[in-house]
């Protein structure tokens, strides 16, 4: 029995000294730390604690500038790195890297003229030579954003230690724009840690192992830790060429969860500044509420597609599609999303750059929808042909809209069935014809602001068996003109030849245009500037977590 | 010598267990439809990638060509590469499973102490309101899944309370110790890093009783009713009538037979542990090897499930080897007893 | 020790006593006879939830996002979910699955299990039984719910499947309990004599052996009832189970998750539905346990 008494004693002093401890470390309870007087003290201010800029994103995320594409590798690709050229919030690009260039008459050949001095996180400089070679890379590795340059590039060499020379095998009205995705990585570091043997021959594996967790770039931040499910820190690089906030964040950390109770205790901990954007509405209602954080919500040229298999029936039949495109309630769904938001006008969101604003826009007409469906050959045996919705359960919210749509076809008898099926088994399964569901609904954003970019992406043959297509429209015409309109240069012609594009999509009817997506990010607005939130927007996926423009002076 | 060749006999057993097993799980993770080559390099990558990928993972082969080079990379430590995370499984289970194990072993301190510290505390006053309390209270911590308690726990605790951190194992401004067993606790103490320590304590508290809870239940019953009956035996009367004081019969006679029952549950419920702690890391967030198991299962990650399943296997059975050592140095029947067969 | 082969042909009045006298062990204990009563209520509103149930409609294709995220009142009891469905007709269907779960497991388990236990325990010594343990003990050396979780996420996620992984993983508990009784057995008397008597394999193992065994297989498939459903629900819940909009109570408490804690109904409600379910057939097991282990005294 004593040595009963010891033991217990012992576990509750134990508990008691933990307890204690715990309240005395700064880390476990928060205390709100006392704004510094603006009036000169008497005693000089304590040094500046370092501020960090924590954003949580839907992992995972790939670090490596010939891998990464989706939207936490773009946020870190473009701190990591810098590019030839940068974007504008109107939708352009300016000089960055590469202070000018030419292009020769045919259009087939592009020379930059490099900024001398720009130096990589390790001290060498960047040359023209890093261009050609993270050029080369991307197009031999295949992956991430190689897709824009594969079929166009055709080579790139550096002329000089500041002259670099890209060969097009076609005119491309979009090349200069699409360069915001080539990441410049230092060639020395990631040829001197390359690992062989691997899949490119001499090369070995070209340095992917090492770029999965470090970084070969000159960006305005560069990696300090990597646990790569947990998150990614990096810090400030204060020898980079281009001009920081005045309060840009000593460190950025991208946390991988997207959690909404997580992110509400960091939230209310000051824990975190900036919340990720498929947040439920019900959970940035309440993170509005805690005080200090605002929700900052801006066009982001993302569109919400119900895409419908142009190959399968029932959807195979024009008539089928119009009447669904007519029985669906596109103001409902547009209620259940943040104040704000928009119907889609056409398969192009409004604000993107080539936007058709005479297209034409279903809006719910139940009487058209019966017209279009008894002139369809499956009118009489609707009850044998269902249509399977499926929705990506990593956006719980999505099970909203595919209930809605269920609802709204039940008004005119077609029998809808509701599939949530993850973000994996959605990319296998549209890669085939056969296994692609009657509609997949998915959001889908322009990697660069141009229609024509989007539009290749998304109703082109080439894309057919990708994610960002699950209509399988396979037609001729259509990707005749579409690669023509994006080898225009002059701009006034290709925003012409986008129009036309938008109004023979519309024809077809192969897909329900939801809502423009507005990006949504719960931030702290007290300690943080934040420039999306004030309307200074980047419409490029990714770019608006570019920490060397947002001033954090908190907590 | 009989005790050796016991043990012997377990060890071998259990090679042939996870031969065995070995073949299910990789049967398991062979059959899936798809092409998870597909899936790891990015949605838009050319046909060229996949195929070059396929082949560097013998995807085209015979299924017992490519059990062959599975078995043969993992006797050398080598799972295969993981298409989430894109490096070796072996790095990844090395990287996760330390906080999957630290877990599990706070989780389980709790369930050996609190359970029989409990137990005989309802032992002792039996039939009295603490102990029908008691009773109670551990019944429904049986019942009740570990899950149902995590979010529980974080809901009162961790939201409306506001008391304890909900997710990781460090707060952010506290800086980890250096890597030395990969448990935190350990580490920090090794390094002496107190405020590590107590921090990373206090992140353990939530999932590791909520995890517990079961396995505690669980061993107050165990530990009470063997006690309870222990209590009535002869051996126990006559020690009293000798005139050995309360204490050091408790101590002498009781706590080492009834202990063996609850030691050999132990072992069980420690692998139960491990098998919720898949629920409990996620709801968490806790970077362990059944967060990592889940995620990858989500994502049909043919060699991360075959990792994360292998290495439970593999600490399954050595947890129940170990058990049976320590029950059989415990208790002389057992050791003594014949073995089947004979 | 044969006591069991001849109570078929008691008259009725013995069998009226026996039933009493088990009635009386079982309802000792006033737990077992809550667990009684709750797993009568679920079976009940499980099989009637479509006139039970408030408002049928939402445990289907239903939307109503106008009384979304309701908290409970008097209208919906235990409040509506995002899209606007009553929280507690849902879980009387849920009821539904978790029972079909439990009971279609149970039934595809048990025969195979049992019958590969009885024929290994009774051919002790030769490979059949080698073979036969061998197996068994593969399949359980890791725990249910890892091996369950590895099989489900190679099919595609719904019920059917679960059950299927859950039934194939499970057999292995039932060949130990019956391979451990049936070797006890095979070498007692009456086993002896039938075999001497020229009774044929097939008679001595089905006629013999499991009579004698149906006890404990009872009380654990009672038992197993409530780690079968805790298992569904579990496996539900990390997204491999019953898939949303159907209504699987393990299915709601993920969905209810991602809006903790201001709309706490959404999960908590499906939440004590799993604990009282798992309660009840807890408490019934237990009941049953004392029932038929003291007959054997």
């Amino acid at each position: 029995m004593r040595t009963l008494r010891v033991l217990s004693a012992m576990m509750v002093l134990a508990l008691l000294v933990g307890l204690v401890a715990s309240c005395a470390s700064p880390a476990a309870t928060p205390t709100p730390t006392p704004r510094p007087a603006a009036e000169a003290t008497p005693t000089p201010p304590p040094p500046p604690e370092k501020t960090i800029l924590r954003i949580t994103f839907s992992w995972p995320t790939y670090i490596d500038p010939a891998v990464g594409s989706d939207f936490s590798s773009s946020s870190s690709l473009c701190n990591l790195y810098d590019t030839l050229v940068f974007p504008t919030t109107e939708g352009g690009v300016v000089p960055n890297v590469a202070e000018s260039w030419e292009t020769s008459a045919d259009g087939l050949t592009w020379t930059f003229h490099l900024e001398k001095g720009i130096k990589f996180h390790n001290g060498s400089e960047l040359m023209a030579s890093d261009v050609a070679f993270s050029m080369n890379r991307m197009l031999e590795i295949g992956e991430g954003y190689a897709y824009v340059f594969l079929g166009t590039v055709e080579s790139a060499t550096a002329l000089d230690d500041y002259t670099v020379q890209f060969k097009l095998a076609k005119p491309s009205g979009i090349f200069l724009i699409s360069l915001v995705r080539l990441y410049i990585a230092d060639e020395e570091q990631v040829m001197a840690n390359v690992v062989t043997p691997g899949p490119y021959g001499d090369k070995g594996d070209y340095g992917k192992e090492w770029l999965l967790t470090h970084d070969a770039g000159s960006g305005p931040y560069k990696v300090k830790e990597f646990p790569l499910e947990e998150y990614l820190l990096m810090e400030k690089y204060d020898g980079w060429f281009g001009t920081f906030h005045p309060n840009a964040p000593d460190e950025a950390k991208f946390i991988a969860t997207t959690e909404p109770a997580t992110i509400r205790t960091l939230m209310s901990r000051k824990e975190l500044e900036i919340s990720d954007q498929w947040q439920p509405v019900e959970a940035l209602e309440a993170l509005g509420k805690i005080e200090g954080v605002d929700v900052a919500a801006f066009p982001s040229l993302t569109e919400f597609y119900y895409m419908v298999h142009t190959k399968k029936a029932p959807t195979d039949d024009i008539h089928f599609r119009r009447a669904m495109a007519w029985a669906f309630d596109y103001d409902a769904a547009v209620a259940l999303e943040w104040p704000g938001t928009q119907q889609s006008q056409g398969p192009v969101p409004a604000l993107c750059a080539g936007h058709n604003p005479d297209v034409f826009v279903f809006h719910r007409d139940l009487d058209k929808a019966r017209e279009e469906l008894a002139q369809s050959q499956y009118a009489d045996q609707l009850d044998q042909y269902p249509v399977e919705v499926h929705w990506i359960t990593d956006v719980p919210a999505e099970e909203k809209w595919a209930l809605l749509f269920q609802a709204n076809m039940a008004d005119i008898g077609i029998d809808v069935e509701v599939v949530g099926t993850p973000w994996t088994a959605v990319v296998e399964e549209t890669a085939d014809i056969e296994t692609s569901p009657h509609i997949v609904t998915i959001y889908v954003s322009t990697d660069f602001p141009e229609a024509g970019s989007l539009l290749k992406v998304r109703y082109h043959s080439d894309a057919a068996p990708t994610w960002s297509q699950n209509e399988w429209l396979l037609d001729d015409e259509l990707d005749a003109m579409i690669d023509d309109s994006l080898s225009t240069v002059d701009q006034k012609e290709r925003y012409a030849k986008y129009y036309a594009l938008q109004d023979y999509i519309m024809d077809l009817c192969p897909s329900l245009f939801l809502y423009d997506q507005i990006q949504k990010h719960a931030y702290q607005s007290a300690y943080v500037d934040f420039p999306a939130a004030r309307g200074e927007v980047i419409p490029l996926m990714g770019l608006n977590m570019f920490a060397a423009r947002i001033g954090v002076t908190g907590p | 010598m009989r005790f050796i060749t016991f043990i012997a006999r377990r060890v071998v057993h259990s090679i042939f267990v996870l031969l065995g097993l070995s073949i299910v799980i990789f049967i398991i993770s062979r059959i899936m439809p798809g092409n998870p080559a597909r899936m790891a390099v990015g949605p838009r990558a050319p046909q060229y990638v996949i195929d070059e990928l396929s082949r560097q993972m013998h995807l085209d082969e015979p299924l017992h060509v490519q059990y062959y080079y599975w078995l043969r990379d993992a006797l050398h430590g080598d799972l295969g590469m993981s298409l989430v995370t894109r490096r070796p499984v072996a790095d990844d289970m090395k990287e996760f499973f330390p906080a999957t194990l630290e877990l599990t072993l706070f989780a389980g301190f709790i369930m050996a102490g609190g359970g029989i510290f409990i137990g005989i505390l309802s032992a002792r006053h039996k039939d009295k309101w603490i102990d029908n309390l008691l009773r109670i209270v551990s019944y429904l911590g049986v019942v009740t899944p570990s899950f149902i308690f995590a979010i529980f726990f974080l809901l009162l605790f961790g939201m409306a309370l506001n008391w304890m951190p909900t997710m990781g194992r460090l707060s952010p401004g506290v800086s980890p110790p250096p890597t030395i067993t990969g448990l935190i606790t350990v580490d920090s103490l090794l390094s002496g890093n107190l405020t590590a320590f107590f921090d990373a304590l206090w992140h353990l508290i939530l999932p590791g009783i909520a995890l517990a809870m079961g396995g505690l239940a669980q061993e107050s019953r165990i530990t009470r009713s063997t006690m309870s009956d222990n209590l009535t035996k002869d051996y126990i009367a006559s020690a009293r009538s000798l005139g050995i004081p309360e204490g050091v019969i408790m101590r002498k006679f009781l706590l080492k037979p009834s202990l063996i029952p609850t030691i050999s549950i132990l072992g069980l419920d420690f692998a139960g542990t491990m098998a919720n702690a898949f629920l409990v890391e996620v709801i968490f967030n806790w970077p362990g090897s059944s967060r990592y198991g889940i995620n990858t299962m989500l994502r049909k990650d043919l060699n991360a499930i075959a990792g994360v399943v292998l290495t439970m296997g593999v600490v399954f059975i050595v947890v129940n080897i170990v058990v049976d050592i320590v029950v059989g140095l415990l208790d002389p029947r057992i050791r003594l007893a014949p073995q089947r067969g004979e | 020790m044969t006591v069991q082969a001849k109570s078929l042909a008691l008259p009725k009045s013995k069998i009226m006593e026996n039933l009493g006298r088990s009635w009386y062990k079982f309802s000792r204990n006033p737990m077992s006879i809550v667990g009684l009563c709750t797993v009568l209520l679920v079976v009940f509103l499980a099989v009637f939830a479509p006139l039970v149930a408030p408002y049928p409609r939402h445990a289907g294709k239903f939307v109503d996002f106008a009384n979304a995220s309701l908290p409970p009142c008097r209208r919906y009891l235990f409040g509506t979910d995002v899209m606007g469905r009553d929280i507690l007709s849902r879980i009387f269907f849920g009821f539904r699955f978790s029972l079909t779960m439990g009971v279609v497991v149970l039934s595809l388990v048990v025969p195979p299990g049992v019958t590969l236990g009885l024929v290994a325990g009774y051919n002790q010594g030769t490979w059949i039984e080698t073979v036969i343990m061998r197996i068994t003990d593969i399949f359980l050396a890791v725990p249910p719910l890892v091996l369950a979780l590895a099989i489900c996420s190679v099919l595609t996620p719904n019920l059917f499947n679960a059950m299927i992984a859950v039934s194939l993983m499970w057999w292995p508990w039932y060949t130990r309990l019956v391979y451990g009784l049936a070797s006890t057995l095979r070498n007692e008397f009456f086993v002896n004599s039938a075999e001497v008597l020229g009774a044929s394999k097939f008679h001595i193992i089905f006629k013999e052996i499991l009579p004698n065994c149906i006890s404990p297989i009872f009380t654990k498939m009672s038992l197993d009832m409530a780690w079968v459903i805790l298992l569904g629900a579990s496996l539900s819940f990390v997204g491999l189970g019953v898939q949303p909009p159907k209504p699987g109570l393990g299915t709601m408490v993920a969905g209810g998750r991602n809006y903790l804690p201001e709309q706490w109904w959404i999960a908590v409600f499906p939440a004590l539905a799993i604990v009282v379910v798992v309660l009840g057939f807890n408490l019934l097991g237990d009941g049953l346990r004392d029932m038929l282990a003291a007959e054997e005294v």
